[in-house]
């Protein structure tokens, strides 16, 4: 019954966001929604390597910016978005495969200290290679508008969703919750603990890419390692842990209060929005680690039983 | 490769440059020796990941920077930076870090780095709202001199200075750990916390004052990087040098921290002196990344995983 209520809301969201832009013409709420996009797949596909499968990344930012590079670099070489989109995806997850797997074979802090070195590598690189910012041709120029941008990015959040939905949900995903869970218990039940998490790192990066190909699909102009920023690195992870790590709604909800929270000071008080949700964050992995989706699930059973109590004492 | 274009380079001859690089690349690495050992500290006596190390520094700079205003030399208010980095480091342990204790080692990690990576967005933030995010420096009347070594090999007098309060400070550390009654309990808290505390001691209270003890040698660098240029997005930077340092030294290995530091420092300078400053940063980033993949227990890890 749940289950069926989840799935209805999940199509009538979907409907409604298919619908949005035959009603709100709106070039910021549109542009927007897709900067909203691009939070929510680069959330998910952190919380499919953070969340399900436990291993912490904080340079998540790096397969994002990879992601973002060879797409901008195809799509102004003239090939088209459907082909170099994938293709900046296949980029980020090849070199989460260079680096990332040589690091799951380390126990301890390795992988989240190596991947942060990886995103400072990618970001310092990229910024003494490509000086000058991307712009577009006028051919291009000309050709934009932003149902596509729009279109591409619902598709790709939603590709993401249920592609975590069921991997999370397969034979693979329960051998990767597992493995979060113990590793040494799960290689000691015949899983190969090194295949599974590598699954899940080429899978989590791929999205990441997608997500960084978008950003370079939406942006006119931009420097090349904006996306190489380590803000992104550490948004993933910000939105996931307030919405609810290792839940598909969770990276929605975080990436949806940090966004508005961003929009509100962004003309007052610039970084004010990270201030205040690094402070969220401490809060929440000290005192609520399902995050503000297990809050609300947990103050509503709390009142259940308390007026049950009440009813039983009077 | 831009190794050609400086080969023949008239001003200090090729022998005198390299000198110059290498002293340099010391005291750099002496810089990040410290930066390493407050990381070094709580990672292997703990198990705690701080990442919060770098933009504590920070924090410590523009309190230098006040005091410095206030018209007291910046070394002159390392003893009070200390003091207030000490009773700061054992107030965040308390609210923060002090539930972590009874955990085990990789969830202890875990809870850490993301406790410490929420403090430093916060630390960083509220210092760019405070003070922007302008790029500042104290500077003393000294600060632009430097010291002749021997005929034409100059050396910066803050870098050297510096240097040798490093040394010290090393020194210090040595007879703490070696000497006194504290100082061994604390490395037989990072050999084995149980049987630690089977001999009696106290392993809360060698956590916390760890933890102190590794926020106060922030101070040092706090001073030496306020000398340099310092902004409040600097702190991941300075984390970063120092989580290098630690793991090149090998994990829970206090001492290798300085060799690590002087390694890492002397091939950031021989790198400038092959490809240019701009790649100075990314080759310690590399050779971290080779290391990691080629020697993961570090260049210089006595402990075994």
């Amino acid at each position: 019954m749940k289950r069926q209520m989840k799935k209805v809301l999940l199509i009538l969201l979907s409907m409604f966001l298919i619908s949005l832009p035959l009603v709100v013409k709106s070039q910021y709420i549109l542009s927007l929604m897709i900067t909203l996009f691009i939070y929510v797949i680069l959330a998910e596909s952190w919380n499919l390597l953070g969340g399900y499968t436990g291993q912490v990344s904080l340079g998540h930012g790096a397969f994002f910016g990879v992601g973002a590079l060879v797409t901008r670099l195809l799509w102004v070489n003239k090939i088209p978005m459907l082909l170099s989109l994938p293709l900046g995806g296949l980029g980020a997850a090849l070199l989460a495969a260079i680096v990332g797997i040589p690091c799951f074979r380390m126990r301890l802090a390795y992988f989240p200290i190596g991947t942060l070195a990886l995103s400072m590598i990618a970001l310092l690189t990229v910024s003494n290679i490509f000086i000058a910012a991307t712009a577009l041709s006028t051919e291009l120029l000309k050709s934009y508008e932003i149902f596509s941008r729009y279109y591409l990015a619902l598709f790709i959040v939603l590709l993401s969703i249920i592609a975590i939905h069921y991997l999370v949900r397969s034979r693979s995903g329960l051998a990767i919750v597992a493995i979060r869970d113990n590793e040494q218990a799960a290689a000691a039940i015949g899983i190969k603990t090194l295949k599974y998490k590598t699954l899940a790192l080429l899978t989590s990066t791929f999205l990441a890419g997608l997500a960084g190909g978008i950003y370079a699909y939406q942006h006119v102009s931009y420097y090349y390692d904006a996306p190489f920023d380590l803000t992104w690195s550490f948004t993933a992870p910000l939105t996931t842990f307030i919405g609810g790590i290792s839940t598909i709604a969770g990276p929605i909800v975080g990436s949806i209060c940090f966004l508005a929270l961003s929009e509100i000071f962004a003309v007052t008080l610039g970084q004010v929005h990270v201030l205040i949700f690094g402070f969220c964050f401490i809060l929440i992995v000290l005192f609520l680690p399902g995050g503000l989706l297990s809050m609300k699930m947990g103050t509503l059973k709390n009142i259940k039983k308390r007026m049950e109590k009440a009813k039983a004492d009077s | 490769m831009a190794a050609t274009a400086k080969e023949g380079s008239p001003i200090l001859g090729k022998e005198g440059l390299m000198l110059q690089t290498l002293a340099y690349g010391i005291l750099n690495g002496l810089l990040y020796s410290i930066i390493a050992l407050g990381i070094s500290l709580v990672f292997g006596v703990m198990r705690y990941l701080n990442i919060a190390h770098g933009s504590l520094i920070i924090l410590g700079s523009y309190g230098s920077l006040y005091l410095f205003r206030l018209g007291l030399d910046p070394f002159v208010s390392i003893p009070i930076l200390m003091l207030t980095l000490f009773l700061a480091g054992i107030l965040l342990f308390h609210l923060l870090y002090s539930n972590f204790v009874s955990l085990v080692e990789g969830l202890r990690i875990q809870k850490s780095l993301l406790v410490s990576f929420g403090l430093m967005l916060v630390i960083d933030n509220g210092a760019t709202l405070i003070w922007t995010s302008d790029e500042k420096s104290i500077t003393p009347f000294y600060s632009g001199m430097s010291f002749e070594l021997f005929r034409g090999f100059h050396v910066p007098l803050i870098s050297l200075a510096g240097g040798i309060l490093a040394i010290l400070v090393i020194l210090a550390l040595h007879l703490f750990f070696s000497r006194t009654y504290f100082g061994k309990s604390v490395i037989a808290v990072s050999q084995d916390p149980e049987a630690a505390s089977l001999m009696g001691v106290n392993v809360k209270r060698a956590f916390l004052i760890s933890f102190g003890l590794s926020v106060c040698l922030g101070a040092i660098p706090s001073v030496l990087v306020g000398l340099q240029a310092f902004s409040p997005s600097a702190g991941i930077q300075w984390f970063n040098k120092g989580i290098i340092v630690v793991m090149l030294g090998g994990l829970g290995n206090i001492y290798g921290v300085f060799p690590a530091g002087l390694f890492l420092g002397i091939v950031e300078a021989i790198s400038v002196f092959f490809f240019g400053a701009p790649y100075r940063e990314i080759t310690g980033l590399v050779i971290f990344v080779l290391v990691l993949i080629l020697f993961p227990r570090g260049l210089f890890g006595r402990i075994p995983e």
